[in-house]
């Protein structure tokens, strides 16, 4: 169009203004009722039912809630025997499960193709592999525990006795089972009891950070620091070896930070003091030599409550010695079980084997199911090029990524949240996986995908399942024990016996770490995006890591002696090479970490993860190598003064010498006599009554591991939305729960402390006044609300707060202007309805799940009851893993939130400046007081 | 020279002069009325409709109870309108070749449900839920009128925020006795009599009912 003249502009003015006065008709909204409606279903009402999401292969059983059949929101399976809470992964899962990235079509190369045509060439195919008794056939999997898949994987090998079933799984647990048969003889699987124990060593064991047995590990690690509820005997005591601080060395009461090569060195030193011989004593620094005195001291005085935890990223031998450490401390079978990890499961090979097969041209045909290897593969290799030479390649996933690149076929998979299955739970019961929805694209399980080699692609999931578990069951009536597993959403006592193994080896030496010149590097999972699985899910992009507060990106993690020493500070680009390799990635400089010891967080840098997470941070797999995979020495750096991105949702982590959590010692709470503080500031705020319900909630922070879940489960709940990078490096993020991170002491050995925030719900809320249009009000029930509708954006609320849980829409992030896909009609289909989403200019902030609590008094009110005691639970509640999080009526004096807040160690959060918030915490009570770390015995 | 103004000017200049103050003073006047008009809540405007369904007929005549087809109202938020089995349990007996039901004998056929006009809407910010009104005695009359006396469907009521705020500040007069609620011939002035004594009976604390967040998540 040319220039406007005055004209132009008046006529476009006109067409304009005649344009929008059409528009001004009614448009009536159609309601669309069924044609026949499901029976059970009342439209606009939550349906439940029983399902599980799997990480790693691993059932995390879950309750899906489903409006008009459309999955909104997952939670905790109360009755299965392994679940207590949740994970961020398991409730960001609903937003992968919409992800409009996810693959939708068949595809051979770049083209588009169809089921039948796969079915065309691949059919005739296993035909002649048939005749050749499967012989150049290869299937590669992830992590797996389903039952039914064993079966058929076993079915198949014995039908196609020559092919092979490879495993590869980035984050695999190889170490814990070869450490279970070096010293038992079998391949076990340890399960532990920490409600049982008091006295807890972990050598480079994560077991409460992000990994499938998270839940549980977390739940009964809190049952042994919970002081409410069942009588307190003892207080579990955690003593951490690790290189880098991890949520499990957040934790610890005593903590040592030592390099990755180093821990079993410091392992054979404590088997040596319990009577192993023919170990090698090396040098030790006095600090150490302090840690481990008191750590024999305390692991002898608990004889029977002791145990001895070894990381997935140690060798075999290191387990093997934790083991007979258990064995001697009495605590096999106590604080230790056993599960099977050899009945079921045909043995698979690993990725080594596959490679040096299709090295030696062995492999004609490669099925890839449910693992990305092209991209989390290991540096000694190029898996890429190497599938360039099998001449037929298929991969089977949720999303054209890496692998489906490079492969002849690719195959669209079905979420978890669509298919039907099973998988063992982190205790081993039987989880059932149903399908919340019909599949939203055009995938297919590996159930079908497998049934290729039974001669179809079109067999019928739910069958399959049925099938074999008639068989597995062996119950008499199976519609009656399989209408009741369905329903409960596990196989009731399906767990395997515990397996007692029979003494432990005398641990043999550990061959010494090759004490390289140079750095260590210490690969670790993600706590967000785990091996990358997770990189498209913007909920977990943005979900702030424990201890790092990193989000959107990954950073090398360098002590700060070693900081010191290559002069850098956070930001700075740090180049590390390590033998050919060599990258890039901003360096952070990390508390309590090893000196010499580099951090590196796996999943990030994925180049085909989708719109939301390609190319989110550095890939540092390529530094990896298949037979040390969690660790590798020598590495040089190399500090530029270049300056990278890295984005946290705290900066600042220091209390400032203000009590902002507060902290007691075990001793100190039993017999401690100092009365609680009472004295409210006056004020001049108006005084409220509550006829009916006044809700509250208390906060242990003696149990809250720091996990996150809470704050995912919120955004899932609440239809938080996602701001993306360059608005949370503004300070933007939309959270209405967060955990803020302390540290306290010296930064070489500093104490972690979290503290989760949510509103405070005040009584004298300082948001309240100054709001000019009442947008900011207290309701009769106690709650401070926010009205949406009618704020208008002043934001003084937000200046006024003292806590900063208000959140403001700077931007239309939840519809108009959202991150980059995140408007896609797709994802709109994860809100929860009963929840507004809210528009630009508007604030908002916890609401302490208002909706919950009308669904549930609308609930009692048409059957005529009151409410009962817990029967409202917030999702933060429910998600947690530890149960910190307790919510209630406070104006009943038998509810548990009622009981705690009379509890002698409850205290305000800047209760000095009078506001009298509703949501109040438990001092975090430790083994040992704070300042007087180095007394053993004491306490517990 | 000839006058530049001629005699008329003058009544055009006094006209003009009125016209400045009183033209925006009758436009906000007008705009005042209209805003509160039944044109603009669309108080009386039927809603064109794939079958022309008259409640006059099917309650008024026959004598249907409201839950036959609005089935989700005392469980749930939402009414529910009826799915296509629902008509037919009826209709496939009755008027089984009549032109006016061909919509919802093709729905069947096709299996396509039938996409019928909203009447009443509310805000989405707003989260009304029937079934409490129904079990604390608010009668579907009350805010949906003489559905018995409508061939075609029409909204009685503003549905604006502040004629909620009328019953929920004063909800007494609206309340019947449970046996009453799906009568459509429901006398108001038994509200007016029996209100306050219903008000404890239902355990309705109207002080909580303009409270935000009973209406606003």
């Amino acid at each position: 169009m040319g220039p406007v003249n005055r004209r132009t502009a008046l006529k476009l003015m006109a067409a304009s203004a005649a344009v929008s006065a059409g528009a001004c008709g009614r448009q009536p909204e159609a309601i669309v009722p069924y044609v026949n409606m499901p029976e059970r279903l009342v439209p606009g009402e939550p349906l439940a039912f029983a399902t599980a999401v799997t990480l790693s292969g691993v059932a995390q059983p879950v309750i899906g809630q489903t409006f008009d059949g459309r999955p909104t929101k997952l939670e905790p399976n109360g009755d299965h025997p392994a679940a207590s809470g949740s994970d961020a992964f398991t409730q960001a899962a609903i937003l992968s499960l919409y992800d409009p990235d996810r693959s939708k079509a068949v595809r051979k190369g770049a083209d588009t193709a169809s089921w039948d045509g796969f079915a065309g060439e691949f059919l005739p195919r296993i035909e002649a592999h048939r005749a050749k008794r499967g012989e150049g056939l290869r299937i590669l999997t992830g992590p797996s525990t389903s039952p039914t898949f064993f079966d058929q994987i076993s079915t198949l090998l014995d039908r196609f006795p020559e092919a092979r079933w490879h495993q590869w799984d980035p984050l695999g647990e190889e170490n814990v089972l070869a450490g279970a048969e070096l010293a038992f003889g079998r391949r076990l699987k340890p399960v532990y009891r920490f409600d049982r124990a008091r006295c807890v060593v972990s050598l480079d064991a994560d077991f409460l950070g992000a990994g499938p047995e998270q839940t549980l590990n977390a739940a009964r690690f809190g049952a042994g620091r919970r002081v409410w509820g069942a009588k307190a005997e003892g207080f579990l005591r955690l003593h951490v070896i690790e290189p880098v601080l991890s949520l499990t060395g957040s934790n610890a009461d005593h903590r040592l930070a030592a390099r990755r090569g180093r821990v079993a060195e410091l392992a054979q030193m404590i088997a040596a003091r319990f009577g192993a011989e023919n170990l090698p004593e090396g040098g030790i620094e006095e600090d150490a030599r302090i840690f481990l005195e008191r750590l024999v001291q305390e692991l002898s005085a608990h004889r029977g409550q002791a145990l001895v935890v070894a990381g997935a990223a140690q060798p075999p031998e290191v387990h093997a010695l934790a083991h007979w450490l258990n064995e001697t401390l009495g605590g096999l079978g106590e604080t230790v079980e056993f599960l099977p990890a050899d009945d079921e499961a045909p043995p698979a090979a690993g990725l080594r084997e596959l490679v040096d097969d299709i090295d030696a041209g062995h492999v004609e045909t490669l099925l890839i199911s449910g693992t990305n290897p092209v991209y989390s593969a290991p540096g000694d290799f190029d898996l890429a090029e190497l599938l360039g030479k099998v001449p037929f390649t298929v991969h089977h996933g949720l999303y054209r990524n890496e692998t489906a690149a490079r492969t002849t076929w690719h195959l669209p998979a079905l979420h978890d949240l669509e298919a039907w299955s099973d998988a063992r739970a982190g205790d081993g019961t039987v989880t059932l996986i149903q399908p919340l929805i019909t599949p939203l694209f055009r995938g297919r399980s590996l159930f079908s995908v497998l049934g290729a080699f039974f001669g179809t692609l079109d067999a019928d999931d739910r069958e399959v399942l049925r099938a074999h578990w008639r068989r597995a069951s062996g119950a008499g009536d199976f519609e009656t024990w399989w209408r009741k597993s369905l329903r409960a959403g596990f196989v009731e006592g399906s767990a395997p016996q515990s397996v007692r193994p029979s003494a432990a080896a005398v641990p043999k030496p550990v061959a010494p770490a090759v004490e390289d010149e140079g750095y260590e590097l210490v690969f670790r999972p993600d706590t967000k995006l785990w091996d990358g699985d997770f990189a498209n899910n913007a909920w977990l992009q943005e979900l702030p890591d424990p201890v790092t507060k990193l989000v959107w990106g990954n950073a090398a993690l360098v002590s700060p002696s070693d900081a010191l020493n290559l002069g850098i500070e956070d930001g700075n680009l740090l180049e590390i090479s390590l033998g050919e390799n060599r990258l890039m990635l901003p360096a952070m400089v990390a508390v309590g970490q090893a000196e010499g010891a580099i951090g590196l967080a796996l999943g990030y840098g994925r180049p085909e993860a989708g719109v939301i997470g390609s190319a989110v941070g550095v890939d540092v797999n390529p530094l990896r190598r298949l037979d040390a995979l969690w660790h590798a020495t020598g590495a040089e750096l190399r500090a530029t003064s270049d300056r990278g991105r890295l984005i946290r949702t705290q900066e600042h982590s220091d209390m400032e010498g203000r009590e902002i959590i507060r902290d007691l010692s075990f001793a100190d709470f039993l017999h401690g006599t100092e009365e609680k503080d009472e004295e409210v500031p006056p004020s001049l705020y108006p005084d409220w009554d509550y006829p009916d319900a006044a809700w509250g909630m208390v906060i242990d922070q003696s149990v809250c591991i720091g996990c996150s879940a809470c704050v995912t489960a919120c955004q899932s709940e609440n239809n938080i939305p996602v701001v993306g990078p360059e608005e949370v490096e503004r300070g933007r993020e939309m959270h209405w729960i967060r955990i803020d991170r302390y540290f306290r002491g010296e930064p070489d050995a500093a104490e972690v402390l979290f503290q989760p925030v949510p509103c405070m719900h005040c009584e004298k809320a300082p948001c309240e006044p100054v709001c000019p249009v009442e947008a900011s009000v207290h309701d009769r029930e106690g709650l401070n609300v926010q009205v949406y509708n009618r704020c208008i954006g002043t934001r003084f609320c937000q200046a006024n707060c003292p806590y900063k849980v208000r959140r403001f829409n700077f931007y239309g992030y939840g519809d108009e202007q959202a991150y980059e896909n995140l408007d896609d009609p797709l994802y709109q289909a994860a809100a929860n309805p009963d929840v507004s989403v809210r528009s630009r200019g508007v604030m908002e902030k916890c609401t302490y799940c208002v909706q919950r609590i009308s669904r549930a008094q609308q609930r009692a009110d048409r059957e005529g009851r009151e409410l009962d005691e817990g029967e409202v639970r917030t999702a933060c509640q429910n998600a947690c893993p530890t149960q910190a999080i307790v919510f209630g009526d406070t104006n009943r004096k038998d509810s548990l939130v009622s009981k705690l807040k009379r509890a002698r160690h409850e205290y305000d959060l800047l209760g000095e400046l009078g506001t009298r918030p509703r949501t109040s915490y438990l001092a975090r009570i430790r083994a040992v007081a704070a300042s007087a770390g180095s007394e053993p015995g004491e306490g517990a | 020279m000839a006058q530049i103004f001629r005699r008329r000017s003058n009544a055009i200049v006094k006209v003009a002069l009125v016209a400045v103050v009183f033209v925006p003073v009758a436009a906000l006047v007008f705009a005042g009325v209209m805003a509160r008009s039944r044109y603009a809540d669309g108080i009386g405007l039927t809603v064109d409709q794939p079958v022309p369904f008259s409640h006059q007929h099917h309650v008024g005549g026959l004598g249907l109870d409201c839950r036959y087809c609005h089935t989700g109202v005392e469980e749930a938020a939402f009414a529910g309108v009826p799915p296509t089995h629902t008509c037919m349990t009826c209709h496939s007996q009755l008027w089984t070749n009549a032109e006016m039901l061909r919509p919802v004998r093709e729905s069947l056929a096709k299996d396509e449900p039938i996409a019928w006009n909203r009447v009443t809407n509310l805000p989405d910010y707003v989260y009304f839920n029937h079934s409490v009104h129904v079990e604390n005695g608010v009668g579907c009359t009350t805010c949906h009128g003489p559905v018995d006396k409508m061939p075609l469907m029409q909204k009685a009521e503003p549905m604006t925020m502040q004629w909620c705020l009328d019953c929920h500040r004063d909800p007494a007069k609206n309340l019947r006795a449970p046996e009453d609620v799906f009568a459509t011939n429901w006398n108001s002035a038994d509200g007016k009599i029996h209100g306050h004594e219903r008000l404890k009976r239902y355990g309705i604390d109207p002080a909580k009912l303009t409270d935000c967040s009973t209406c606003h998540r």
